[in-house]
């Protein structure tokens, strides 16, 4: 058990790969939050670092806050609550982008 | 921290191929060639009385039976176990006299590879301690068209291959063997194909034009695979990509059937691979090649080819 995080030690998601120092990780994290409010932002989710560790702190709209310790997770997460996996095929996700 | 090509880790390659497409023939010769020197074998029967061990004993180093259930379903605990006990003893010794440093898994004929990579990466300990260096499929070329054209299975095995190896070549004329392998092709564009007859190499050369066969849906209303290649524009970074990347797995992973590519990194060029939803720890590759360009390929079903890259658009858009 991380004593800073909570999680357990468990082999690296494949996420976790590509960023071999604190700096990189913590970029890394810091931009994979700013994209996935992007697209979590019309779920009623916000996603944000938890300061102390990997992974996410996901919010829904009521307040209610996981944390998660990496992506897949975290769409896990979403799944549960919405009642269906976030499927990035989806029509929202791959109409072309009309004028705003 | 990102594991390099070469760690210590036990090389593991998983043989598979449908009933009787010549597993163990392969093997025994691959063995008494040297390919795998001092590999541990690992042979998974589905049946209770295995034969297979006898004909390997011979030329393997050392190697483990087990028998009984297939090691991608009823058999996948005692494959854990089996795994885990090898990985122990290896771990109790010291580097010097470590006597293998790699494990062959010839699965039963009704193993699906895809499903032991999944139960490899989802076990704590394993997946620590051992590294799926390859996924090898035999496909007998005799009898190919038709497995292929009733079973689900025989087309899920040539979907996870690495390499596939088309077998009993020396028994079909050369416009059966070139249009099974065009079937295979088709059925995964992204693994090399080789071919064999008793064991010993085949040349694939001279061989003449075919079309692929065929092959009806089945009855599980699978539509058949497409491969997609997409360029990763530039200003895609690692961050977005492996955003969409998670959320597409997480939501169409038993859709694509594979992906693979290498992607550009703060770390360095990361090669990705994904059997389903299973994806394998990314791996550094050695220094970076000039204008070396983000590539992935997507093997699946159900979508089209432009979704995936408007859909990346709309991920990463800033």
């Amino acid at each position: 058990m991380c004593n800073a995080c909570g999680f357990p030690t468990r082999p690296g998601h494949w996420t976790d790969a590509g960023a071999d120092n604190a700096g990189d990780r913590l970029r890394l994290q810091m931009r994979r939050a700013q994209i996935l409010n992007r697209l979590l932002s019309s779920y009623g989710f916000t996603a944000r670092p938890p300061g102390h560790g990997p992974g996410f702190a996901l919010s829904s709209f009521t307040g209610r806050t996981a944390l998660l310790p990496d992506l897949e997770s975290v769409w896990k997460d979403a799944a549960r609550q919405i009642g269906a996996p976030i499927d990035p095929l989806a029509p929202r996700f791959t109409k072309t982008p009309s004028a705003p | 921290m990102t594991p390099d090509a070469d760690d210590s880790r036990l090389r593991l390659t998983i043989l598979g191929g449908y009933l009787g497409s010549g597993k163990t023939t392969w093997l025994r010769h691959q063995l008494f060639a040297g390919t795998f020197p001092g590999a541990h074998i690992l042979v998974n029967e589905a049946a209770l009385t295995p034969v297979d061990d006898t004909l390997l004993a011979a030329q393997a180093a050392s190697m483990t039976m087990l028998a009984g259930g297939c090691a991608c379903c009823t058999g996948k605990a005692d494959l854990i176990t089996a795994l885990r006990a090898l990985c122990d003893t290896r771990s109790r010794q010291s580097a010097e006299v470590r006597s293998t440093n790699q494990i062959v898994l010839e699965t039963s004929g009704l193993a699906d590879p895809a499903a032991i990579l999944a139960a490899i990466r989802d076990d704590g300990v394993l997946v620590h301690h051992i590294r799926v260096a390859e996924i090898v499929v035999l496909v007998d070329a005799l009898h190919a068209v038709q497995q292929l054209q009733s079973e689900h299975l025989s087309r899920a095995q040539i979907e996870a291959a690495d390499r596939i190896i088309l077998t009993k070549v020396d028994a079909v004329t050369d416009h059966t063997l070139a249009a099974v392998m065009a079937t295979v092709k088709q059925l995964n564009p992204a693994a090399e194909i080789e071919a064999a007859a008793k064991g010993q190499p085949h040349a694939l050369s001279n061989l003449p034009d075919a079309t692929a066969y065929a092959l009806p849906l089945l009855l599980d209303g699978m539509a058949p695979i497409l491969p997609t290649k997409i360029d990763i524009p530039e200003d895609v970074d690692w961050a977005a990509f492996s955003v969409w990347l998670s959320a597409l797995l997480y939501a169409r992973g038993d859709d694509l059937v594979r992906v693979k590519g290498v992607f550009e990194t703060p770390a360095g060029p990361l090669l990705l691979q994904a059997v389903r939803k299973s994806v394998q720890p990314p791996e550094l590759l050695p220094a970076p090649a000039q204008d070396r360009r983000n590539q992935i390929v997507f093997i699946g079903r159900g979508y089209e080819s432009e979704d995936l890259r408007r859909s990346l658009a709309y991920f990463t858009r800033n």
